[in-house]
C-alpha cells in the first residue's frame, strides 16, 4: 500500500481536520462548526476513526449544499474531502 | 465481497431489523430487548460480591434465574455480541481506541448510568419501545418515546456546552496531497479471529441445542441482529440527537420505516394468539424515558449503540456498558421504594383492547403519520434557518473510491 501514501490531488486543500479518537457525535459536530469558519469554495480534508461518521459527515455536507469530493475508507479510518 | 466489507445504508438495514424483530417475537413470544438481560448481569455481579438478590422484587419481575446461557435474552445477546464482532472484523472496523480526555470518560460512565437507570425504570430501552413496545401496541412505549425525545433535546443542550466540545481544531493548510490513512494490514489477524468466532458459534450451537430446541434459533437471531447493527452503524441515539445538532434525519427516517414495517408483522402474530408485552403507562415511563434520553446523548450511544461500538474496540463505549449495568443495579436497589407511587398504581394499556384490534392498528399508524409529519416540518424549518445566510451554490457530485 506504500505507493498510495500521500496521494496527489488535482485540487488544493485549504484546511485539515484530524478527528481520530473522537467518538460520536463530536466528529460531526466539529465538522459542521468547521464549515462555518470556511469561505465558499474552500476545501477541507477530514479524518475520523468513528465508523458512524460515514452516516453523518457526507450527509451533513450535502444537506448544506457542500460538495463531497471524496469519501475513502481504510479499515477503521475514514477520509472525507469536502468543498464548501 | 467488496459490498460485504463496506457499511450498509441504515435505510435498508433498519427495516430488515424491523422484520426480524417481528419474526423473533413470532418464534419466541419474547421481545427483542437487551436492558433486562443487562440488569440480570448486574444481579450476577451482586451475587458475586455476596448480596442476597432474592429480597429485591425487581429481580422477580424480570425473572432473574439461571445463567445467561439458560435464558432466551442471554443467548440472544451473546449471539448479538458475536454477530457484531464478525461484522466489525469483515468491515475491518476493529481498532483499539482509547478515550481522548477525562471529560469523555466521565461522559461515558455518567451517561451510561443515567441511561441504564432510566431504561429499567421504564421497563426497557429504545429497543423495547420502538421495536417491540409500539409494534406490540403498548401505550407505555409511546409515552417513553415522547419523553426520550425530550430527554435527547436536553442532553444535546448539555453536550453542546463548551466543556464537552472537541478540543481538536482544524488547521489551515495549503497542500495538494492527501494525509496517509493507511493503517497496518490487519487481514491475517482478522481472519484468525473470524475462524475463532466460527468455532465459538458452533460450540454455542452444540451446548444450546442440548438445553432447549428453541435456543439455536435464538442464537441465529442474535447473530443477525448484531451483524446488521454493526453493518448499518445503527445508532438510535443519533436518530434523535442529530436532529438537534445538525438537522440530520436519515437515521430517524430509517427507524420510523423499521417500525412501520414491523408493526404489521407483530399485529398478525398477536391476532394469532401470541401475547403482547404490555407495561405500566405510568410516571415511571415518563421519568425513565426522560432520564434515558438525557443519558444516551451524554454517553454518545444507547444500549445497542454501545454494544457494537464496544466490540469495534472503542473503549469509550465499553465504559458506557459498565455505566449501564451500574445504572440498572441502582434502579433495582430503589425500585421497591419508588414503584408503588410511580408504576404499580398505573394502568397497563393495550391499544388493541382500548380501540379494538383494527382500531388499535389504525391509531398506531396515525401515530407514525404524525411522527413523519413532525419530522418533515422540523427538518424543513431547520434548513430554512441554516440556509438563510447562504444561497445554494455548487452542484453535488461525489467520488467514492
Amino acid at each position: 500500500m506504500a505507493e498510495e501514501e500521500n496521494k496527489k490531488t488535482d485540487y488544493t486543500i485549504d484546511y485539515f481536520l484530524n478527528l481520530e479518537g473522537e467518538p460520536c457525535p463530536f466528529p460531526a459536530m466539529t465538522t459542521v462548526n468547521a464549515y462555518n469558519d470556511m469561505k465558499d469554495g474552500e476545501i477541507i480534508e477530514i479524518i475520523s476513526d468513528c465508523p458512524q461518521s460515514i452516516n453523518n459527515i457526507p450527509v451533513d455536507a450535502r444537506n448544506r449544499n457542500h460538495e463531497v469530493l471524496l469519501v475513502e475508507q481504510n479499515g477503521p479510518t475514514l477520509r472525507y474531502v469536502i468543498r464548501k | 465481497m467488496n459490498r460485504l466489507r463496506k457499511s450498509w445504508d441504515p435505510l435498508i438495514v433498519v427495516p430488515i431489523l424491523g422484520v426480524l424483530s417481528a419474526y423473533f417475537f413470532g418464534f419466541t413470544s419474547k421481545q427483542w430487548a437487551v436492558t433486562g438481560e443487562f440488569t440480570r448481569w448486574g444481579g450476577h455481579l451482586m451475587n458475586f460480591v455476596g448480596v442476597d438478590t432474592s429480597k429485591f422484587s425487581y429481580f422477580k419481575l424480570i425473572k432473574f434465574q439461571g445463567t445467561p446461557l439458560d435464558r432466551i435474552d442471554g443467548v440472544m445477546i451473546i449471539g448479538m455480541f458475536i454477530g457484531i464482532f464478525v461484522s466489525a472484523l469483515i468491515s475491518n472496523n476493529v481498532k483499539f481506541r482509547l478515550p481522548q480526555s477525562k471529560t469523555r470518560v466521565f461522559q461515558a460512565l455518567g451517561g451510561g448510568i443515567l441511561a441504564g437507570f432510566g431504561a429499567r425504570l421504564a421497563m426497557g430501552c429504545n429497543l423495547a419501545a420502538f421495536f417491540t413496545g409500539i409494534p406490540q401496541f403498548s401505550l407505555h412505549a409511546w409515552i417513553f418515546s415522547i419523553f426520550t425525545v425530550l430527554g435527547t433535546y436536553v442532553g444535546t443542550k448539555i453536550i453542546q456546552r463548551p466543556m464537552f466540545q472537541s478540543k481538536i481544531k482544524m488547521k489551515k493548510v495549503h497542500k495538494k496531497t492527501l494525509y496517509s490513512i493507511h493503517d497496518k494490514d490487519h487481514t491475517t489477524r482478522n481472519n484468525w479471529l473470524l475462524v475463532l468466532m466460527a468455532v465459538l458459534i458452533l460450540f454455542l450451537f452444540f451446548i444450546e441445542y442440548n438445553k432447549q430446541s428453541l435456543f439455536p434459533l435464538v442464537l441465529v437471531f442474535g447473530l443477525l441482529f448484531g451483524f446488521l447493527l454493526e453493518k448499518g452503524q445503527v445508532c438510535f441515539t443519533s436518530g434523535f440527537r442529530d436532529l438537534w445538532t445538525a438537522g440530520r434525519s436519515n437515521m430517524t427516517v430509517a427507524i420510523l420505516l423499521g417500525m412501520i414495517i414491523s408493526t404489521v408483522g407483530t399485529f398478525v402474530f398477536i391476532q394469532n394468539g401470541i401475547p403482547a408485552t404490555i407495561h405500566w403507562a405510568g410516571l415511571n415511563t415518563v421519568f425513565g424515558g426522560f432520564i434515558f434520553g438525557v443519558g444516551i446523548v451524554i454517553a454518545g450511544g444507547c444500549e445497542t449503540g454501545w454494544m457494537y461500538r464496544a466490540m469495534e474496540g472503542q473503549v469509550h463505549y465499553m465504559l458506557v456498558g459498565v455505566g449501564n449495568v451500574i445504572g440498572s443495579i441502582l434502579l433495582v436497589l430503589v425500585w421497591d421504594q419508588i414503584a408503588p407511587f410511580l408504576a404499580y398504581n398505573a394502568p397497563e394499556v393495550n391499544l388493541l383492547k382500548v380501540f379494538g384490534p383494527y382500531g388499535g392498528l389504525i391509531v398506531t399508524y396515525i401515530g407514525y403519520g404524525i411522527m413523519a409529519l413532525l419530522l418533515w416540518l422540523y427538518v424543513r424549518w431547520y434548513f430554512r434557518k441554516v440556509n438563510k445566510k447562504q444561497a445554494p451554490t455548487t452542484t453535488v457530485q461525489e467520488g467514492l473510491s
